[in-house]
């Protein structure tokens, strides 16, 4: 049976990786004193929403989980062409690592009723690419990861995925729902045009949850991570000569010297 | 869910990638590494193998070191789908237990790794260029390098079972295989079927892999190509080398992303590692430290690269590559073509 899609695409608001600083107490990023930017791997996600949204019809909601100032990267998809925005924020969220997050937008998810999840490939401040298949298992859903290409089947409720493995590529089609994180790159994201723009800036309004309401006030933040930071080092540098040389010829001969030319 | 009791798991446990009847390199690294962790905490290596007449696989990984292989063999793990492996994972840690778990952090990896961490509520972490045992406590003690700065952090898992980590391909050393070697090989109950899978795999192109993880000389390049390779491939050819490239210049599509040297690409230990435009972060050097001899070219003479080379020429990549190309292959008694 054809029908409308709920595309629910999740953005996450990074530190600027140039203005980062580290909680010397816990060892987690600070990221209050950063500048805040959306994550760049979720323009493709954000790209591919849209792409998907004009093949087979539907809406797009923009979700994140963060502090009230992530309305900002909710802002940023909704200029671009996202219908809607719903922002997880409570204090109960702070410190989560991969396993609680997951499960705030695993079930965001299911309270929008959605089809189909699409991600950016990881964030750039944590790097991990574990949330998108880590929602994909809190519900029992299918998940299509380093994914390259998307090409809907309305007909069969199925998303058909190219898949970037070691050494080439697969096609692999995915019953609804489905969690799909997209490659970093994988689409060229488009400009916001400024009607929507100014709309997003001035009249949007996002949906805010608690984790209560979404049930999950148990089971996130610190306290319910598995992982946590057990110690920071300063990396152990190698031994070098850090010889600057004023030209090629004296390189070519070190190199000789050392028998690697 | 509850939190378990730690001390009820045991054995180090390493899954072993495979495709149509072949294991993945990684996988025979980290194989190497979990002997090393076992012994260190007096436990059991256990690899887990899964797929269609893998047999061979089995053996090979005693014969690599494990103590013990856990085969599921079923024509429904053919080929990888997160489903129908996820399943069968959560049920084999439901029933025995895994202390550690370590998993190649290829794509294939990290998506599995990412699906079975969440049913076990495993403690999961990615990219891990060090892996230890806390004396003490037993505990893995995963290190990966810090966002944004120049730090590593320790990660654990403390009162969740398995610990479970992925590494990238090159930060371990495979182990010879050692023909005779004596272990157990178990097959388990498979319990998966098709209700469990809600995808297919229409197609599967799968070409040569690169690797540049044995490459005796590697000459990367980074943001400084400017869309650019050519002089570095034009060195790496006067070298006999290995073309490789930061993770910013995959990112920009200048390089495929098999050439990625770095915490989220490959960690390579070549004789000879020329760094050509690349700045030096520390995600990028944990890639390249176990290189012998490392030169770096680039036109900043304060970047941190230099601090991490033994031979550095402050200077135009676009004018040193080619001219240090020239100069190598006069030196080899070779034809300048240029």
């Amino acid at each position: 049976m054809t029908r409308e899609w709920n595309i629910v695409v999740c953005v996450k608001q990074v530190p600027d990786a140039d203005d980062v600083s580290i909680d010397p107490e816990t060892g987690t990023l600070n990221r209050s004193d950063a500048a805040a930017v959306l994550n760049r791997p979720d323009f493709n996600a954000i790209e591919a929403a849209l792409e998907l949204k004009e093949a087979v019809g539907g809406t797009i909601t923009a979700v994140t989980m963060g502090p009230p100032f992530a309305r900002a990267v909710l802002e940023t998809a909704v200029g671009l062409g996202a219908d809607d925005g719903a922002l997880l924020t409570d204090r109960a969220f702070g410190g989560s690592d991969t396993w609680p997050t997951s499960l705030a937008l695993a079930r965001i998810s299911e309270e929008l009723d959605a089809d189909v999840v699409i991600c950016g490939e990881e964030s750039t401040d944590s790097s991990t690419g574990q949330v998108p298949p880590g929602i994909a298992a809190h519900n029992g859903w299918s998940q299509l990861t380093y994914v390259e290409e998307l090409e809907p089947d309305p007909d069969n409720d199925e998303l058909i995925g190219v898949r970037d493995i070691e050494g080439g590529h697969e096609k692999v089609a995915a019953g609804l729902p489905v969690v799909v994180a997209i490659e970093f790159g994988a689409n060229e994201p488009r400009v916001a045009g400024l009607h929507r723009k100014i709309f997003s800036e001035t009249e949007f309004e996002p949906t805010e949850y608690t984790a209560a309401d979404l049930g999950i006030e148990d089971q996130v933040g610190l306290a319910n991570s598995p992982t946590s930071v057990g110690g920071m080092d300063t990396a152990d540098p190698v031994e070098r000569k850090k010889q600057v040389l004023d030209s090629i010829d004296e390189l070519v001969e070190a190199l000789q010297e050392e028998g690697v030319v | 869910m509850a939190d378990v009791d730690p001390d009820d798991y045991e054995g180090v446990w390493v899954f072993i990638e495979q495709h149509d009847g072949e294991a993945a390199k990684v996988s025979w690294e980290l194989l190497a590494e979990g002997r090393v962790l076992a012994d260190k905490k007096d436990d059991r290596l256990i690899a887990l193998v899964m797929g269609e007449d893998v047999s061979h696989i089995a053996e090979e990984a005693i014969e690599r070191g494990a103590d013990e292989v856990l085969v599921a063999e079923d024509p429904i793990f053919e080929p990888y789908l997160p489903e129908p492996y996820g399943e069968q994972f959560r049920h084999l840690v439901e029933a025995r237990k895994p202390d550690i778990v370590l998993i190649g952090g290829s794509h294939t990896g990290r998506d599995f790794a990412g699906r079975v961490a969440v049913p076990t509520k495993a403690g999961l972490t990615a990219d891990c260029t060090e892996l230890d045992i806390e004396p003490d406590t037993g505990l893995l003690l995963a290190k990966r390098p810090t966002f944004g700065g120049d730090a590593m952090a320790t990660i654990k898992c403390t009162t969740h079972r398995p610990q479970m980590a992925t590494v990238r391909g090159g930060v371990f050393d495979a182990a010879e295989r050692e023909p005779g070697r004596e272990g157990e090989i178990q097959s388990v109950e498979v319990v998966v079927d098709e209700s469990h899978v809600h995808s297919r795999v229409i197609e599967r192109v799968v070409g040569e892999v690169t690797d540049i993880t044995d490459a005796d000389v590697v000459v990367a390049g980074g943001y400084g190509m400017d869309g650019d390779f050519g002089p570095v491939e034009d060195l790496a050819d006067a070298l006999d080398g290995e073309v490789a490239a930061s993770r910013e210049a995959v990112e920009e599509g200048w390089a495929e992303a098999a050439r990625q040297v770095g915490q989220t690409g490959k960690t390579v230990r070549p004789t000879l590692y020329v760094a050509v435009g690349i700045s030096g972060a520390i995600q990028h050097l944990e890639g390249m430290n176990d290189s012998e001899i490392v030169v770096a070219i680039n036109s900043d003479e304060n970047a941190p690269i230099f601090e991490n080379a033994d031979y550095g020429i402050v200077g135009d990549l676009f004018e040193v590559c080619p001219a240090l190309a020239d100069a190598i292959r006069a030196a080899k008694g070779e034809e300048v073509t240029q």
